[in-house]
């Protein structure tokens, strides 16, 4: 937060996440916008595949990001940063779906059959040039909506891990679970999202 | 190999950690039984589905917003201190006990307290937010509002939350040493204007 910052520090940019989270915790903005600006996609993808919510996204990252300004003197250093802040994002996230349950605002399969049902989604064939955006639109919509209906506890493992790519320690220490836990939970959710795609998969294996 | 056995391979398969004998063990079961080949088609086409959805971009102006919001946060605390549920019935009871004493004092000969004593007390709310002295106030971040003159405590904790976390909560905010924390809620008194849901403090 010093304007007549030491000019042989090392620029923002250059500095890992590790560092610059220490230098959040000494109230140097601009180490968090840096940080915002480095993790904000990730975190916005993390919680909107989830949610399967876009406008939701946007202040439940916010969110993330006002948890980790305010807990900054709570970051330990030696800790990677990614895996705190995903943490917190997990943990928000899994609220936020807690709270829907408790309300019913939530997607139903039937929402999902249906609209794998009516739908004259093709499967995109990369080669193919003929697919239409609002036929890739839906093939996303459909997909979306297939992840967000996989049970919670397998859905954050699902989307850390096939969406977000994280090795599978991290995501046993993001969702604070053992290694073996993760694993079973993978192995379930992807054959829940192949069985809910299994329409749309057929097609494909057809000739 | 067995058709179940190959299928247990499908994951470690598309996570790339099957070692070089189990790949051709499953390969040439591949070559002997179309249905696991399909089932193997048709699994990973579906994660290649899921992990080819286009990425969900930020809104432009989420730096922003997340820097005008933080700036009003106070300065943080060394440590979050601990708000405990648990002596709030126990502070609301003391504080019925005290104005009841107050009220029944002249009752019983004994002399009014001072006119600043009980009206300090009624005023007390009976959940009070958790405060922190902050006698060597340091604005959170560049550009962050200095307390008010004359107010020594500040807000600590979330405002502004969209989100009502106000169950089932679980944070662990250190992933090496797995410190867990529950949180507690603050209810009524730190709830603002036009927003629904409550305040989550997370203690330690
Ligand atoms: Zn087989």
């Amino acid at each position: 937060m010093s304007p007549d910052r030491d000019p042989s520090a090392p620029a923002i940019v250059s500095l890992s996440d590790e560092d610059l989270m220490a230098q959040v915790a000494e109230d140097d903005e601009r180490a968090f916008t840096e940080l915002v600006r480095r993790f904000q996609g990730r975190v916005i993808n993390l919680v909107s595949r989830v949610l399967n919510d876009r406008e939701c996204a946007d202040d439940l990252a916010q969110e993330v990001f006002v948890r980790v300004f305010v807990h900054r003197r709570n970051y330990r250093r030696g800790s990677k940063f990614s895996t705190w802040l995903f943490t917190i994002a997990a943990n928000l996230a899994k609220n936020e779906i807690r709270r829907r349950v408790r309300r019913r605002n939530w997607f139903s399969l039937d929402a999902l059959q249906e609209m794998l049902k009516d739908s004259v989604i093709q499967l995109a064939d990369p080669t193919e040039s003929r697919e239409s955006a609002l036929e890739r639109e839906q093939l996303q919509a459909a997909v979306g909506l297939a992840i967000a209906t996989v049970p919670e506890k397998y859905r954050l493992a699902l989307v850390l891990r096939d969406i977000e790519g994280l090795p599978y320690e991290e995501i046993a220490l993001v969702l604070n679970i053992p290694g073996g836990t993760v694993r079973s939970r993978i192995n379930r959710a992807r054959s829940m999202l192949k069985r809910k795609l299994q329409p749309l998969l057929r097609k494909v294996v057809a000739p | 190999m067995n058709c179940t056995q190959a299928r247990r391979l499908f994951g470690a398969c598309w996570d790339d950690e099957t070692t070089q004998v189990e790949r051709e063990l499953l390969e040439s079961h591949f070559a002997s039984c179309p249905r696991c080949r399909a089932a193997y088609d048709e699994f990973s086409r579906a994660l290649e589905l899921a992990a080819s959805l286009p990425r969900v971009e930020p809104a432009p102006d989420l730096v922003e917003r997340l820097l005008s919001r933080v700036r009003r946060l106070g300065p943080a605390p060394d440590h979050l201190p601990a708000l405990r549920p648990v002596w709030l019935p126990v502070a609301a009871a003391a504080a019925v006990l005290v104005i009841v004493g107050i009220l029944l004092a002249p009752w019983f000969g004994l002399r009014p307290a001072p006119p600043s004593g009980p009206s300090q007390l009624a005023r007390q709310p009976v959940a009070q937010p958790v405060r922190v002295p902050t006698a060597a106030p340091q604005p959170a971040v560049a550009g962050a509002p200095a307390p008010r003159p004359g107010a020594g405590t500040e807000f600590v904790g979330i405002p502004d939350s969209l989100f009502d976390h106000s169950e089932d909560m679980e944070f662990i905010l250190d992933p090496v040493t797995l410190h867990r924390g529950r949180a507690s809620v603050a209810r009524a008194s730190l709830k603002q204007p036009g927003i629904q849901g409550e305040q989550a403090v997370i203690t330690f």
